[in-house]
């Protein structure tokens, strides 16, 4: 189903800021914002719930730390052990910067994979269309759904755009 | 914006009585203390507490600077609280001028390097391997690097918070650019020198050991230190109405300093800690194998209380803002940390004691105290550790509230003051 979407575009995410208080003090629906970086503060305006990310990336480097040490473990204890320098079989200082490697590696990878599915990106991308390419590159886009609605609301919508330093743009997606 | 903080009566009060409190338990050590021969307990705590809150100063001094030639912006807004703990400096110099003085006078036995005749071959106490290093390890050295490196530090102190100052009637960028010049000089200088002052104020104590990670390992655990205070000192100050231009995500940042930090403290322990142990070398091993065999608690649990702790309390998001999880991590980690410097310097006294009685045993005629498997104020810190820390803090804190009411608490002048109070995590 193909949608209506008004946007507004901004130079500068102050901008966009000003423009998002404004929006939700004249109780207009939001769809949504895009930046071409991460902005500090927009999940806070926007009333975002936290993302659940990091409990995810807490998980992975977990199970990170586990494999690193049940692998070195079961490897130099049981099925080849050597003696390294007159150290013991189970020696836990010298398996301690290989299970912080495989935490952090676990963890990053996991957490990037994890963001890619939930975003649609990559290989698991959805299709989605980019409302203009400018927003990749240095425009800050506010977006309103404006399906079926009736020409006075569109109106209305549009006139917000007033003065707030926006240019404004119409596509269907 | 201005805003002047006054220094009550009552915080004069209990900061006086903290310090009467630890001027009496150092008495006490002094005269009570009879398990050691020379006065080490009394001795170790003082030289252990002065380096501790001389280093936070310091410590204080190299954030500033560095967040000066950073082009920091957020911190603006409570720089003047880290200004005052970098003045604690000449109190520092005054404190280690004492144990200097020591050296001369043969008031204490800390430093085996500087015994009678050490580097001559004729003299019983003649050991080699010191005499292989007396050029650093000798009294001139000590001396000189501590008073010259302690007055450089505090002229630097002195130079960029009168700059500070300057700029809050002046304005203009005149005096920014000033801070800029002292924080560059002090960047190199400060980093070089303060691994010469560790090794000879608290390394050297172990005079046949060293170790190159020992001067990163000290200042990592000096800057979670100092990071602990300053978060301490903005929380008892908002709860007291001031600092009220600070948001959460200012109290995010230096949740997240400790967080970091206290990774990074485990890092240089750990590589400081791996390399001996692998290689295993007698004279480098020792000092490890001393602590772990005969000071297991303050060996492990310097880890448990310095990264277990924070890593878990820390890792959430809202724990690193919340006033409450700050204060209590603080709280815990700056004893943690002072925990740190106790198990640096006691367990090497109580090795040298040790086996200065046991070669005293041997020889007919000479009988020293006998040294205990376990000391209190050794292999734990006791009442009297525990109320000379007090001491110690109740003067580093009354000189950075004397310090913070001679000026605004917000330096109103400063360019990026106006980044700090827009300040977004």
């Amino acid at each position: 189903m193909s949608k209506e979407v008004l946007y507004g575009l901004y130079d500068d995410e102050n901008d966009l800021f000003a423009a998002i208080e404004k929006a939700k003090a004249a109780r207009l629906d939001i769809m949504d914002v895009y930046t071409p970086f991460p902005v500090h503060g927009l999940d806070d305006v926007m009333e975002l719930s936290e993302s659940r990310l990091h409990i995810a990336g807490f998980v992975y480097g977990a199970l990170g730390t586990l494999t690193a040490l049940g692998v070195m473990t079961w490897v130099f204890t049981r099925d080849w052990p050597i003696i390294f320098g007159g150290k013991p079989y189970f020696s836990f200082p010298a398996f301690v910067p290989i299970t912080f490697e495989l935490t952090v590696l676990f963890a990053a990878v996991g957490m990037v994979v994890t963001f890619y599915v939930v975003c649609g990106l990559g290989p698991f991308g959805s299709g989605a269309t980019i409302l203009d390419d400018r927003i990749t590159d240095d425009k800050f886009c506010l977006a309103f759904d404006t399906t079926g609605m009736s020409q006075i609301d569109v109106e209305k919508y549009s006139a917000f755009f007033d003065g707030t330093g926006a240019e404004v743009n119409r596509k269907t997606i | 914006m201005e805003q002047q903080f006054t220094f009550t009566g009552k915080q004069k009060t209990f900061f006086l009585a903290l310090m009467a409190l630890g001027a009496i338990c150092l008495v006490l050590t002094y005269i009570g203390d009879t398990a050691t021969p020379h006065h080490e307990r009394f001795w170790t705590n003082f030289l252990h507490n002065s380096v501790f809150f001389t280093g936070i100063s310091f410590i204080g001094l190299y954030w500033l600077a560095a967040h000066t030639i950073g082009y920091s912006g957020w911190h603006i807004g409570f720089k003047r609280i880290v200004e005052a703990m970098t003045l604690f400096l000449p109190i520092g110099l005054i404190l280690l001028l004492v144990i200097v003085a020591g050296l001369y006078g043969g008031w204490h036995h800390l430093y085996h390097w500087a015994q009678e005749g050490i580097t001559d071959p004729t003299h019983p106490n003649y050991d080699k391997i010191i005499a292989g290093k007396s050029g650093l390890l000798n009294k001139t050295t000590y001396t000189a690097v501590t008073v010259f490196v302690l007055l450089a530090w505090a002229a630097i102190a002195y130079f960029m918070r009168r700059a500070s100052v300057a700029e809050d009637t002046e304005g203009g960028l005149k005096n920014y650019k000033k801070l800029k010049l002292w924080a560059a000089i002090l960047l190199p200088v400060g980093a070089f020198s303060s691994a010469f002052c560790i090794w000879l104020w608290v390394m050297s104590i172990d005079s046949h050991w060293y170790s190159t990670m020992f001067a990163w390992y000290t200042s990592a655990s000096w800057l979670v230190s100092a990071m602990c205070i300053l978060t301490l000192v903005i929380l008892y100050l908002r709860s007291q109405g001031y600092m009220g231009h600070l948001n959460k995500h200012h109290l995010h940042d230096l949740g997240k300093y400790i967080f970091a930090f206290s990774i990074f403290w485990t890092y240089v322990w750990f590589s400081q800690f791996m390399l001996i142990w692998y290689a295993n070398v007698g004279e480098e091993t020792i000092y490890f194998k001393n602590r772990m065999d005969h000071f297991p608690v303050l060996f492990y649990g310097n880890i448990l209380i310095n990264f277990v702790l924070p890593f878990f309390v820390l890792i959430r998001n809202s724990t690193k803002w919340k006033a409450g999880s700050l204060t209590f991590i603080a709280v815990v980690v700056l004893f943690g940390h002072w925990i740190d410097f106790f198990q640096m310097i006691k367990p090497s006294i109580w090795a040298g004691l040790k086996h200065h009685a046991e070669h005293a045993a041997h020889d007919a005629g000479h009988h020293g105290p006998e040294i205990a498997d376990f000391m209190m104020g050794f292999h734990f810190p006791g009442l009297l550790e525990v109320g000379t820390f007090l001491g110690f803090l109740g003067l580093f804190l009354y000189f950075v509230f004397s310090r913070l009411a001679k000026a605004s608490l917000v330096p109103v002048n400063d360019p990026y003051l106006y980044e700090s109070l827009n300040h977004r995590a």
